[in-house]
């Protein structure tokens, strides 16, 4: 309940026109996840208050995306419940109130339309604005994320970066209350990765925007991050702030934030050890 | 390629259908996309047989309509013809379906009806003429064909005889001529022997040639004679054209084959002239009393040799034309 | 019992998919644009393929009407044969059969390959329905554009009968005889019956093949795989409803 009360008096500024709006919050609760009798996410359980960037980390293939889905309702969990601003993120009715943005892993930008016709989209369908007005807020997001010159290629001519930063754009052009970003540094050198962790920290600080990222870059989370909450084996193992979990002694945490490279005696010769011979 | 070639080539495209769906329209329906003001008229059949809606409706040959629908009123089925309201129809036309070919479908064909007669208003009602479909053609083509065989066996059989009742017409006729040739050569001999008598100034003649009032009877009596024998020609000529007919195969064949009326009438002007040129060459009536008139024996000479001369005619081509006719109706 | 479950499930699927893009209807006219990109697609595009096979049916339909008919003097009737049979079943049967496996096998892939790459999710997150900017300007545009597809593939085929009637000396017709056959034997309403059919087959084809898309799930080997089924489901719907409908249109 007290996230409802938070949320009423953090508001978020829409980037581009001002205009303001609730922020919102998340909660997350004791939600399980199987396909097909494999459980990947484990009863986690927390909550994103309105306007915090919520980070979450954890090795590959630990069901981050998932959760990710999860949230945006993409995906109905198998138990527990997701819930945005108190109401269920996978009804049409909730994507009517509250705007969320979701920025793909591998970008997920539409192979038949144009850089541009991608980011306008979004705005011509719901009719904020004429053509004039659309075009000066895509060609602003384009600039933000300096892909001005991609305006008019389609996707399959850009980069694997180019294609992330322009489908951050896009998520921008939505103007969300609620952003969620899936790896948006992998693939981007260290310039575009800081200018990434700006933007995220701008629209916080700015506009209230609450984000939730899913990202390995340490860097990211260190920081602009308000929490960091670890997902290992489908099970949130820790949450906290970041100068906290940085500081931890949990070895398992501690080989996952500062992996030593250790040549003389490799990993891959200790798994091959344990393996039965 | 950009958005604007895109609709122009969609549009066009879309233009290009349009226009063929008109003309397969055109060249289909004949143009027809709206409901042409027509007329209406109801025709009503005790048997609709095939037709159906959309069948054609001809006057003469020439299309003038369609079928609209066909439906059951009471005890018969009815079916309502949209014609051109620009061609009048008869009021007196008739209609009758019609079949367009063996495997083809049928139309109403509406024929011509008397000129003058008003035409028909809209909603009126035509009238019908039962016309046999194909089966029940078939099955009574097979009919008449059994019929036709057996009444021209019957119309030989008049013309020919069978020998049993003194012969056929064309015996008896035969038999006239031959009797009677020996009693028109006597009534010549007669005619002589008066001839000869006047000649010689005997018998009542000198009262005869002077009182004009019996004299005009006479004359009047040789026309009646005269007349007759033209009857007599007339009726062999209406025969002789008769068989002609037959032989063509126009007339009421049936009709014809059934009448015994016909051979019935001949018999009796056989008789009657058989009775007339009797009494002749008995000398009886006013005729004796002639005698000593030369006009009016040439008169007679020359009426008795018409008679003599038709009924020759008739005995010569008579049979010749008789088998003729039989022949050529069986084949 | 799967199989028959998974059937059910389709047509439950597809006439969800009906509903949800009908209700959309009203934003057509501001989907203009992509409407006439689909009507470019389905129509344009599919032009040349529809003449091609419309004018092969059209002078086989002529030459084995040829040698049937020649056995029993009927051959002024080809005309009408061709004529019927292209406008009332073969027309209508063949450039569906077309449009399942040139733009129905299209939209499947392109669909699919939309879902595989999240690029359904992405437009799902957007609030954007893939029922309002995806299927239905394809709708709409199969509707628009089969009749004129239908009406150029009954007339190739017609043409290919003519020549057919006039060039092959076992036919050996008069291409004056042979329209007046087919002018005499078939009416518009024939032509119209054969759209009214395409349009039905058509609008199937492209629902299910929507349907089939976007209820990909899996990796890029599925949208092999989407295509496949949605070819396979729209041919046999073709046949299966074509009785349906020509019973229904008698």
């Amino acid at each position: 309940m007290d996230t409802q009360m938070e949320s009423s008096c953090s508001k978020t500024r829409n980037p581009f026109t001002g205009a303001e709006a609730n922020a919102v919050s998340v909660k997350v609760d004791h939600v399980c996840k199987s396909f097909s009798g494999v459980e990947v996410l484990k009863d986690i359980s927390f909550e994103v208050i309105p306007g915090e960037i919520f980070v979450l980390m954890g090795p590959s293939g630990s069901g981050k995306s998932v959760l990710l889905r999860d949230i945006v309702g993409l995906d109905v969990p198998t138990s527990g419940t997701v819930t945005i601003d108190g109401q269920d993120p996978s009804l049409e009715a909730t994507r009517d109130r509250v705007r969320v943005a979701l920025v793909f892993q591998d970008g997920a930008l539409f192979n038949s339309l144009s850089v541009y016709d991608n980011l306008a989209l979004y705005p011509r369908e719901h009719r904020s604005g004429d053509e004039d007005s659309i075009s000066q807020k895509v060609m602003h997001a384009l600039k933000i994320l300096s892909v001005e010159d991609a305006a008019y290629k389609f996707p399959s001519e850009l980069s694997g970066g180019m294609k992330k930063r322009v489908s951050i754009a896009r998520a921008l052009v939505m103007e969300p209350q609620l952003l969620l970003y899936d790896e948006p540094t992998s693939e981007l050198d260290p310039v575009m990765s800081a200018t990434i962790s700006e933007i995220i920290a701008t629209l916080k600080n700015e506009y209230s925007v609450t984000s939730i990222v899913v990202t390995h870059d340490r860097a990211l989370a260190q920081t602009i991050s308000n929490r960091v909450g670890i997902i290992m084996g489908g099970e949130l193992i820790t949450l906290g702030t970041p100068a906290e979990l940085f500081a931890t002694k949990d070895p398992r945490l501690v080989d996952f934030l500062n992996p030593k490279i250790d040549i003389k005696n490799p990993r891959f010769k200790k798994l091959e050890s344990t393996k039965p011979s | 390629m950009n958005s604007t070639q895109q609709t122009a080539r969609v549009g066009l495209f879309f233009l290009l259908g349009v226009a063929l769906v008109w003309v397969t329209f055109q060249t289909l329906s004949d143009g027809k996309i709206f409901e042409e003001r027509s007329h209406t008229l109801i025709a009503g059949f005790g048997d609709l047989k095939q037709l159906k809606t959309g069948d054609e409706v001809r006057l003469a040959g020439v299309k003038v309509g369609t079928v609209k629908t066909t439906r059951l009123a009471g005890r018969r089925a009815e079916a309502v013809l949209q014609v051109d309201p620009k061609i009048p129809i008869a009021s007196d036309a008739t209609a009758s379906i019609v079949m367009s070919g063996l495997i083809g479908g049928n139309y109403i064909a509406i024929d011509m009806g008397t000129p003058g007669a008003p035409p028909l208003a809209d909603g009126a009602e035509i009238k019908t003429l039962e016309s046999p479909d194909l089966n029940t053609l078939m099955s009574d083509i097979g009919g008449l064909g059994k019929q036709l065989q057996e009444s021209l066996g019957s119309f030989s059989k008049t013309l020919n005889g069978t020998g049993k009742d003194g012969g056929g017409i064309i015996q008896k006729l035969d038999k006239l001529v031959t009797e009677n040739s020996a009693r028109v050569d006597a009534t010549m001999a007669n005619l002589q022997e008066i001839t000869s008598k006047v000649n010689r100034g005997e018998g009542t003649l000198g009262k005869l040639v002077n009182d004009p009032k019996l004299h005009d009877e006479l004359l009047a009596t040789v026309e009646e004679i005269k007349a007759t024998a033209t009857q007599a020609k007339e009726f062999v000529a209406n025969a002789q054209t008769l068989m002609d007919q037959v032989k063509s195969g126009q007339g009421p064949l049936g009709t014809l084959v059934y009448d015994q009326k016909a051979a019935d009438d001949i018999k009796a002007s056989i008789a009657n002239i058989r009775s007339v040129s009797d009494k002749l060459a008995k000398g009886q009536g006013t005729l004796g009393k002639l005698i000593n008139d030369d006009s009016l024996y040439n008169s007679a000479q020359v009426t008795i040799k018409k008679v003599d001369r038709t009924l020759d005619g008739l005995s010569d081509s008579g049979p010749i034309t008789a088998v003729g006719i039989v022949v050529n109706a069986l084949f | 019992m799967k199989q028959l479950n998974s059937i059910v499930e389709g047509v439950g699927s597809v006439v969800q998919l009906l509903f949800r893009s009908a209700s959309y209807a009203g934003s057509l006219p501001r989907q203009w644009a992509r409407f006439i990109e689909q009507c470019y697609q389905i129509g344009y595009t599919t032009l040349p393929i529809v003449a091609i096979l419309s004018f092969f049916i059209g002078t086989v339909l002529a030459l084995e009407a040829g040698y049937a008919m020649e056995g029993f003097g009927a051959k002024e009737f080809i005309g009408s044969l061709v004529g019927l049979s292209m406008a009332r079943e073969l027309g209508p049967m063949m450039t569906s059969v077309l449009l399942a496996g040139r733009v129905g096998s299209a939209i499947a892939a392109e669909l699919a390959s939309m879902k595989v790459y999240q690029e359904i999710d992405a437009l799902t997150t957007m609030n954007i329905p893939a029922a309002k900017i995806l299927v239905l300007p394809r709708l709409a545009a199969v509707l628009v554009m089969m009749p004129v597809l239908i009406v150029i593939a009954n007339i190739v085929g017609w043409f290919g009968g003519s020549v057919v009637a006039r060039y092959v000396s076992t036919v050996g017709i008069s291409p004056e005889s042979y329209f007046a056959a087919l002018r005499h034997y078939t009416k518009f309403k024939d032509v119209i019956n054969g759209m009214e059919k395409a349009e039905v087959f058509g609008f199937v084809v492209v629902l299910v093949c929507c349907d089939i898309g976007l209820n990909t799930k899996g990796g890029p080997r599925e949208i092999g795989a989407a295509v496949t089924r949605a070819v396979v489901v729209s041919l046999i719907l073709i046949l299966v409803l074509d009785y349906f409908v020509t019973k229904i249109l008698m």
